[in-house]
């Protein structure tokens, strides 16, 4: 394999593979992989622009191979770069430096904020490391080291590939690669070294050249300058003197229910510590040439305050704790929680409920019975506290999870009107919203969640709080418990629900909240029809007849096919046994003319003249001037009953049941007659409204398109309008004719009810108690996201940050497409979640940092938005200049915060020092030390780095003049050299 | 047969009373024309499926009844609804002017706001026309709908029209959920991973960033050896699992 690169120069030379070794087979591989990226041969690229490495795209390709059963890994990293033109590279230069030796001089990237290790030491834009490929795995023995480099030498050779190879030697975390890079009679080495403890004669730049030189061993005398950069790196972690304001809310004061910013309702906000826990300011000299200053063990021109660069970075502390995202993140937590309330609360509970749901339905049927009832007048301010009296009664005080002082603000903050005597109309609440059409109040309609100002939406709050603050699951289920118990007093009692548009459910918003609008439709209709039965009982009209004129209209008015079959199952049953809903009627908050005589019996079987004689009922108002066919009367709109409120489950398992019946025509006739309830009730209320009407009269009212006027002449040559109705109107036994010849003229209020709000209710209050607190928090989530979105939003005006109102704005596109679809996958919502903690902790970061360096305290105008812009940077970027250095304005607040924190060591170190008396003299001597360093503000660097580069001819004088380079970094533990020495191949 | 279906679509038919929406449904779904359809009551329903590009999309069509009265039954449908046809009769005026109210109807009850809209002027057959063909253009334009002319009598324009319309809605991303995820969908343009959901296709700007600005691991040091901070500086705490991050362990 080995020869496939190789072109056989002699016909009868034979080529023997078969003792091919290990070793040589995994050259081959390394060889293969070289050809196989094209990483052959010379190919110059652009010389590197200024901060390009951080600027530019790395990307890195990587392979595996083995030797013998050792597996490494092959990895390319390279600087992405436009291709250079064609031209270029056809000329083939023979005498030209590899590009990795000419970027060792290259001094536009010494320091590159953020870089592969081999980048920083080596200024490398391209380079190929081998290293063992599991992390645990590392070459240890020096020989084996040797046979890997000596791999790699000859794989390089072989090839002629002059991207550097380096080798990863040693355990991973110690980065130490040795590595070769060959050119036409060119090669460079590079060696490096890695100790704990650093010699004492190593820790300064004369020490450092006198390495560099002898490791060159130039002859030459003379020796060409030496051009060094060098790079003071300065920590500062002592913020002491700004502390940070983010203290953890105060629970206890909570109850109170007035804590500032931590009211129900109110999403917490911000990290509970300092997001930012360093500063990191490095000082660099970029170009200095040997001799210019002086740096040794005793003396240094190296103050930091005089460096001609100055570059800032901040370290972010790890995940911080932010309120809102942790807030919202235990919340998430409850979605996957498994028991049911009872489970939580204990079983006792459940026993006791459900005997006093029976209490309940017994209660019910005493108030809806014909006998007057006396109403009790509940003010609704102690209807609560009954609904929790009952719950104290069967747990005991002492049991519940929440406390009832939290219990009752929480109540009266979700139902505020239980506060007043009066009961308030809950819908009145929603309509004087200033900002309804704002698209900030719309957002629920993208989440689908709940409009921000609706019980649903406080609900979510709440639940959100407890889980949080009080008690956990308990109090979630505990909460839950009591809201649902509060919704069936409230059905009981007629009291709407507040904080709830009226009118039907929402489809756009989450399903919790359609059944609570669901409920409330229930409620308002029971209410309406308890205060008319309130004044027919009053007026002792017995309600026997409406009760017949409801059957009769049983006959052809099935809403749908369930209802159908049940009637039928249920007509043998005896007066008792029928839930009362079934014998309630729809009756009109409008119509208040009452029963007179002529009731439905006489126009049972009557004809077109008897029911002319009825008297109208259930008239609404004249629809313009039209007149009946027959007698010319004005024709009335009647009262009509309203269509049956629905959600969106409901609905769907309408449209269900719809679609089942198939695309047949029997099944599209069977759909019409299920649908055709609506039709019938009207056609009644037409007929009961305008006594003496045909089809053609209530078509003209109801479809008038399906009534065809033309303009004929008569015998006299008069112009009449003739009307007949439309061809499809006048088809035989059509569903329209058949539903008109059937409907029987009944006004609405005395038509049976389309919509038993009883059943609806009950349904509701059903749905309700079986939620057990993961699915109440997975209906609720929606709100909890809306919620946290829209505190985020609004944290970020304060703020002014534009990078996270982009942020913001991706995550409410995705958090709308996420949320849209039913039952959206956990990792989506983590990631949600995920995105808004984020933004949080990026918030509160900008934050921290804008009160480190005042930006509110700058008076001067221009100083403060150069200011803020710097903190903007230090935010987004990972590095940033210093404009001015120590003697820019943000230097100046750079340098005072080091100052102070210096002071602050100081002080406390003499007092520690203090302490023992015994240590007098000793101590004496270290204040001394102390006062010397103390002329210092800043402390000791925590990095020293620097870089040593010379062109010289190596290794004999008359060698060709090559790059030389050396890095080396000190930091307080760890020292490390990194050397890469070229040398000419020729002659040697 | 119904293993190739790429999706099922929900799509509404809503219109003035009489302007031949069941007409124009019973010629795409049977290719017939009955000039004696009864008025329709409520909502009635057909399924065809055909195919777009390659791709097999099953059409759930709701036709809904014109009346003014039963619109306050019909909205309940519009809900999932992936696109909406709006009829009118070109040789009444009065169905095209009503379209407005229409088109608030759906703006209304709509639960989503990127369905996909088309305009269908019916009745071209016939002569004594009133509404031209440049005002529904224009009016389609206005309203960024898509727009067609066409007759239920004559088949004019019916198959096209529900044809683009599938189209469209394939087109649009987020809009439809896959039927079959896992069975290897034709769209070529179909990204794996970002799926679910959003089943497929999805904008560029639809991602979330998956780098903010320093949220990644707080000690800078990203997997590999990228180093935020240079190396002499890593000093990570145990909280960061990355074996690289420990520089203070040197033997």
């Amino acid at each position: 394999m080995a020869a496939d690169s190789e072109p056989e120069s002699e016909v009868f030379e034979l080529t023997d593979f078969t003792t091919a070794s290990e070793w040589e087979r995994f050259i081959s591989r390394v060889e293969e992989i070289l050809n196989d990226w094209k990483l052959i041969g010379n190919s110059l690229g652009k010389p590197l622009e200024k901060g390009i490495f951080t600027s530019g795209t790395w990307e890195e390709k990587s392979d595996e191979i083995f030797f013998a059963d050792f597996k490494f890994s092959v990895t390319h990293h390279y600087l992405v770069q436009e291709s250079i033109d064609k031209e270029g590279k056809d000329e083939v230069l023979e005498d030209v430096l590899p590009q990795s030796m000419q970027d060792l001089l290259c001094m536009n990237n010494d320091f590159p904020p953020r870089a592969h290790c081999l980048v920083r030491w080596y200024g490398l834009r391209e380079f190929v490391v081998l290293a063992p490929a599991a992390n645990s795995d590392a070459v240890l023995s020096e020989s084996k080291c040797n046979l890997l480099l000596s791999s790699v030498s000859i794989a390089l050779g072989n090839t002629g590939c002059q991207v550097p190879l380096f080798v990863q030697i040693h355990h991973k975390w110690r980065r130490m690669y040795v590595g070769e890079c060959q050119g036409p009679s060119v090669r460079t080495d590079f060696e490096m070294v890695h100790l704990r403890k650093v010699p004492n004669q190593y820790t300064h730049l004369s020490g450092l050249l006198d390495i560099f030189k002898s490791k060159i061993g130039c002859p030459l005398t003379p020796l060409p300058p030496v051009s060094i950069a060098i790079r003071l790196t300065y920590v500062l972690q002592d913020w002491q003197q700004y502390f940070w304001p983010q203290q953890p809310p105060d629970i206890d004061a909570l109850v109170g229910g007035e804590v500032g910013g931590l009211e129900f309702g109110k999403l917490p906000f911000g990290a509970c510590e300092d997001p930012i826990s360093e500063l990191h300011l490095a000082t660099t000299w970029p170009h200095l040439t040997e001799g210019i200053i002086v740096d040794n063990d005793v003396y240094s021109d190296l103050d930091p305050l005089q460096a001609p660069h100055w570059s800032v970075r901040v370290r972010k502390a790890d995940n911080p704790q932010c309120l809102l995202g942790d807030f919202v993140t235990e919340f998430f937590k409850v979605c996957r929680r498994k028991e049911s309330t009872d489970e939580i609360l204990g079983r006792s509970t459940f026993e006791e409920e459900g005997r006093e749901i029976a209490d309940i339905t017994h209660a019910l049927s005493k108030l809806t019975e014909p006998a007057p009832v006396p109403i009790h007048k509940l003010s609704v301010s102690n209807m609560v506290h009954t609904a929790k009296k009952k719950i104290k009664k069967h747990r005991g005080v002492e049991e519940s999870p929440l406390n009832n002082d939290v219990l009752n603000t929480i109540l009266l903050f979700l139902f505020p009107d239980a506060a007043s005597e009066k009961p308030l109309d809950g819908t009145s609440s929603m309509d004087n919203n200033p900002s309804s059409e704002s698209e900030e109040y719309n957002l629920y309609n993208q989440f689908k969640s709940a409009p921000s100002d609706s019980l649903t939406y406080k609900l979510a709050l709440c639940l959100c709080m407890i889980n949080f603050y009080h008690g956990g699951l308990k109090g979630v289920a505990h909460l839950w418990q009591e809201f649902v118990l509060e919704m069936r007093f409230r059905w009981e009692n007629d009291y709407l629900i507040p904080g709830l548009a009226s009118g039907p459910p929402d489809l756009r918003c989450c399903l919790l909240h359609q059944k609570l609008q669901m409920l409330n439709c229930c409620i308002e209709r029971k209410k309406a029809r308890d205060e008319k039965r309130k004044t027919s009982i009053s007026d002792n009209v017995t309600n026997t007849y409406p009760r017949d004129a409801g059957r009769s209209g049983d006959q052809l008015g099935p809403d749908n096919l369930k209802d159908m079959d049940k009637e039928k199952g249920e007509v043998g049953k005896s007066w008792d046994s029928w839930s009362d809903s079934e014998e309630e009627f729809f009756e009109c908050l409008s119509d208040t003319e009452e029963f007179k005589g002529n009731g439905p019996e006489s126009g049972k079987k009557g004809g077109l003249k008897e029911m002319a004689n009825l008297k109208p009922e259930g008239r609404l108002n004249q629809h313009g001037k039209l007149t009946l066919l027959h007698n010319g009367e004005p024709l009335y709109i009647p009262v009509t009953q309203e269509p049956a409120p629905m959600t969106e489950d409901l609905l769907e398992e309408q449209s269900e049941v719809l679609a089942k019946l198939g695309t047949s025509a029997e099944g599209a006739h069977l759909r019409a007659r299920m649908q055709s309830a609506c039709l019938l009730s009207d056609m009644e209320s037409f007929k009961a409204a305008n006594p003496g009407c045909c089809l053609e009269d209530f078509v003209r009212w109801y479809s008038p398109r399906d009534y065809i006027e033309e303009e004929v002449i008569d015998e006299k040559g008069n112009t009449v309008l003739k009307g007949e109705l439309s061809a499809r109107m006048k088809i035989p036994s059509n569903m329209w004719v058949e539903a008109w010849e059937t409907a029987k003229p009944v006004p609405a209020r005395r038509q049976r009810r389309l919509f038993d709000d009883t059943r609806e209710a009950e349904k509701v209050l059903h749905y309700l108690a079986m939620q057990k607190p993961a699915d109440l928090a997975r209906h609720l989530l929606p709100c909890v996201i809306h919620a946290a979105v829209l505190k985020v939003k609004e944290e970020e005006g304060l703020e002014n940050i534009s990078s996270v109102k982009k942020i913001i704005k991706q995550i409410i596109s995705h958090s709308s497409k996420v949320l849209h679809f039913p039952n959206p996958e956990d990792k989506k919502l983590e990631e949600i979640i995920h995105q808004i903690t984020n933004v949080e902790a990026l918030i509160a970061r900008a934050r921290s940092l804008k009160a480190k360096f005042g930006t509110e305290r700058c008076e001067q105008e221009e100083e403060k938005e150069d200011l803020e812009r710097f903190v903007s940077c230090l935010l987004e970027q990972p590095e940033v200049l210093v404009v001015g250095a120590g003697r820019g304005h943000a230097g100046r607040i750079i340098h005072k915060l080091f100052v102070n924190a210096q002071r602050l060591t100081e002080s406390s170190d003499e007092a520690a020092a203090m302490a023992p008396p015994e240590e007098e003299p000793k101590r004496m001597g270290s204040v001394e030390e102390r006062r010397q360093s103390s002329v210092s503000d800043f402390p000791p660097p925590a990095g020293r780095e620097l870089i040593l580069r010379t062109t010289v001819p190596r290794p004999a004088p008359y060698s060709r003049a090559l790059p030389q380079r050396m890095y080396s970094v000190l930091t307080k533990e760890d020292f490390r050299l990194a050397g890469a020495f070229s040398s000419d191949t020729s002659f040697f | 047969m119904d293993e190739d279906v790429l999706t099922t679509l929900k799509i509404l038919i809503i219109g003035e009373s009489g302007v031949g929406k069941s007409s124009l449904l019973l010629r795409f779904t049977d290719d017939t024309f009955d000039p004696e359809l009864a008025a329709t009551i409520g909502v009635d329903f057909k399924v065809k499926t055909i195919s777009v590009d390659g791709n097999k999309a099953k059409l759930a069509i709701w036709d809904t009844a014109g009346q003014e009265r039963f619109r306050t039954l019909t909205p309940s449908y519009y809900r999932g609804a992936q696109g909406v046809i709006l009829v009118y009769d070109v040789t009444r005026r009065d169905t095209f002017v009503k379209l407005d109210n229409w088109l608030n109807e759906l703006e209304t009850y709509c639960t989503r706001n990127d369905i996909v809209n088309m305009l269908v002027g019916n009745k071209i057959d016939k002569e004594n026309r009133e509404v031209d063909r440049n005002e529904g253009l224009k009016f389609a334009r206005k309203h960024s709908m898509l727009f067609i002319e066409a007759s239920a009598k004559t088949c004019d324009g019916v198959q096209c029209a529900f044809e683009e319309l599938v189209e469209k809605i394939i087109q649009t991303p987020g809009l439809w959920e896959s039927e079959n995820q896992n069975k290897g969908v034709k769209l070529s343009h179909r990204e794996e991973g970002h799926g679910g959901a959003c089943g497929g296709i999805c904008r560029e700007e639809d991602r979330l960033p998956m780098q903010l600005p320093g949220s990644s691991c707080g000690c800078g040091n990203s997997p590999g050896m990228w180093a935020w901070i240079p190396d002499f500086l890593s000093m990570c705490t145990n909280s960061c699992a990355r074996p690289l991050c420990y520089i203070k362990g040197i033997v």
